[in-house]
């Protein structure tokens, strides 16, 4: 994949000499480099747009917050989510970001990195008896940036000194050289966002092809890290039984199934707005068209019976190859949970699981 | 911006009060599919709810089967419906039907599989089996209606014998997806 190089960079002037601001500054190449002062730089025209304009600034709210996926309707995995950036460099036809931050859609790396880390580390010193799982890859890609940013320097030995912390660094990118001669001690997950090679080709423009995520997967697997991956969105497109089995075992015949934190799957989900979005974007025409319908929280999945054998259909592939492997449903019903795993774990019984299989 | 080979269209949705986004989106449409769903848009009389409906499976089953809006409307499916001279609301509701199935083709034959099974299953009077909305849960509902005890006490035993069946089985089985 090419390595993202924004059309411009704008910094905000009292964070012109962090170190984030310095590393992008030295490592963007041809690109202007503008400051804004108080407030923001211009509003980027379209979504699109935003993603080719890097915005540094500090950023003045909480770092840290619960997974927004996880609601009282559904199993959650009680995952903890930490945005040192917004938005993300690629564009895929069914990112909830073009939902979530239609209004903001500036592509923004935050400085203040240290403030983040500042508030996880008061939770995880705080609860010494738990073992927390928390993200960079909500809001934005976690290490499509790193080449920009380095930030990655900075986040895996934080985590390498905690033994109550797994930072998961979730990617469709294979931006892994920063991480290459860090020491993870066992805290950290590199994981990829996962799909067919159509899919990916087709839906996921700018990222890395599925070769390319798993050749990244061998090389922080080699270095010692653990990796996980995330089949989501599966597409219940009309190829599905034949591609996504034969991308999984492509997976597991190219990863050390020992090195394997978790694996997770979630179907295609897509509110309302964001579906009207998509279609007036003309993005993801096809992915629209299968067969999805409104589900308990309003989104629309394929329906129930149908992912519940997608679903099936991959548990039973991967237990095939890897059965210790930790494996859990995104943003599912309990009685999908029930059809597919043949249990309902709790939010807290499902975290602790993931979490203790989780480290080396 | 509203050309004048839209006028037709332009017509139709003024007088049939359509808001400005779904005429928007019908004349962003190819001349051809733009007039393929004027005839029928006139044919059956669409109000604005019927019409975004009927635009929306269209446009998912052209997208789908990679052809056009037109095309889906000429199709067998669709013209088989509009040549059996029904009454409009009929026929508007076979129409629906009719694109429901081709928008939602596994839906569709794993509904109509579980109707078939029920069938089967000779339902005792005053009982009723149904299912989740689009088939989105896993749970049955069965109704039993009695108007006396005696008679609650007779449907009672015939739906615990009928319970037994293996198709109450092979029900549930297709219900999660045929596992």
């Amino acid at each position: 994949m090419n390595r993202f190089a924004p059309d411009e960079v704008w910094i905000e002037r009292s964070e012109w000499d962090t170190a984030v601001a310095a590393t992008v500054r030295a490592r963007v190449g041809a690109a202007p480099v503008r400051v804004f002062d108080d407030g923001r730089p211009p509003e980027p025209p379209t979504f699109a747009d935003g993603k080719r304009r890097l915005i540094v600034q500090r950023h003045s709210g909480s770092f840290l917050r619960s997974c927004p996926a996880g609601t009282g309707k559904l199993v959650c995995c009680n995952y903890l989510v930490v945005n040192f950036a917004s938005n993300c460099p690629f564009d895929c036809s069914y990112c909830f970001l073009q939902e979530y931050l239609a209004n903001n859609p500036a592509l923004k790396v935050f400085t203040n990195v240290g403030d983040g880390l500042a508030e996880i580390d008061a939770v995880v010193r705080a609860h010494p008896e738990r073992t927390f799982r928390i993200g960079t890859g909500e809001l934005a890609d976690s290490l499509a940036l790193d080449p920009l940013t380095a930030l990655s320097r900075q986040l895996v030995p934080f985590a390498a000194a905690r033994p109550n912390l797994v930072l998961e660094l979730k990617t469709k990118s294979d931006c892994v050289d920063e991480l290459l001669g860090l020491e993870a001690n066992g805290r950290v997950v590199v994981s990829w966002s996962m799909n067919t090679p159509a899919i990916i080709q087709r839906h996921e423009p700018g990222t890395a092809s599925f070769s390319e995520r798993l050749a990244a997967a061998d090389r922080v697997q080699r270095a010692g890290y653990r990796v996980g991956f995330h089949f989501d969105p599966l597409v219940a497109g009309d190829d599905w039984e034949r591609e996504y089995p034969a991308a999984a075992e492509r997976l597991l015949a190219r990863v050390d199934a020992a090195a394997l934190a978790w694996i997770s799957f979630g179907s295609l989900r897509l509110s309302p707005r964001l579906a009207a979005i998509m279609r007036a974007r003309g993005t993801g025409r096809d992915l629209l068209a299968t067969e999805l319908v409104a589900g308990a929280d309003g989104k629309a999945r394929a329906w129930h019976g149908l992912r519940s054998r997608m679903y099936r259909t991959m548990v039973e592939k991967i237990r095939a190859r890897a059965p210790g492997v930790p494996i859990y449903l995104c943003m599912e019903p309990g009685s999908v949970w029930e059809r597919v795993m043949s249990e309902v774990p709790s939010d807290r019984m499902l975290g602790m699981r993931l979490a203790a299989g989780a480290g080396w | 911006m509203i050309q004048s080979t839209d006028s037709p269209v332009v017509a139709y949705a003024r007088e049939r009060r359509f808001s400005p986004a779904t005429l928007e989106r019908w004349l962003r449409l190819a001349v051809e599919d733009r007039e393929a769903l004027l005839q029928l848009a006139v044919r059956l009389r669409l109000g604005e709810n019927h019409f975004r409906d009927v635009l929306d499976l269209t446009e998912d089953i052209a997208a789908h089967q990679e052809t056009t809006l037109h095309a889906v409307l000429a199709s067998e499916a669709v013209t088989a419906v509009l040549g059996r001279g029904l009454g409009r609301n009929e026929m508007l509701k076979q129409l629906k039907d009719a694109l429901r199935r081709e928008r939602y083709p596994q839906l569709a034959a794993t509904e109509a599989a579980l109707a078939d099974l029920v069938k089967e299953l000779r339902l005792p009077p005053g009982v009723r089996v149904t299912f989740p909305e689009n088939l989105e849960g896993d749970t049955v509902t069965v109704t039993l209606q009695a108007a006396s005890p005696d008679e609650l006490r007779a449907r009672t035993r015939a739906l615990a014998a009928l319970i037994e069946q293996s198709r109450i089985d092979e029900l549930f089985r297709l219900l999660g997806g045929g596992w």
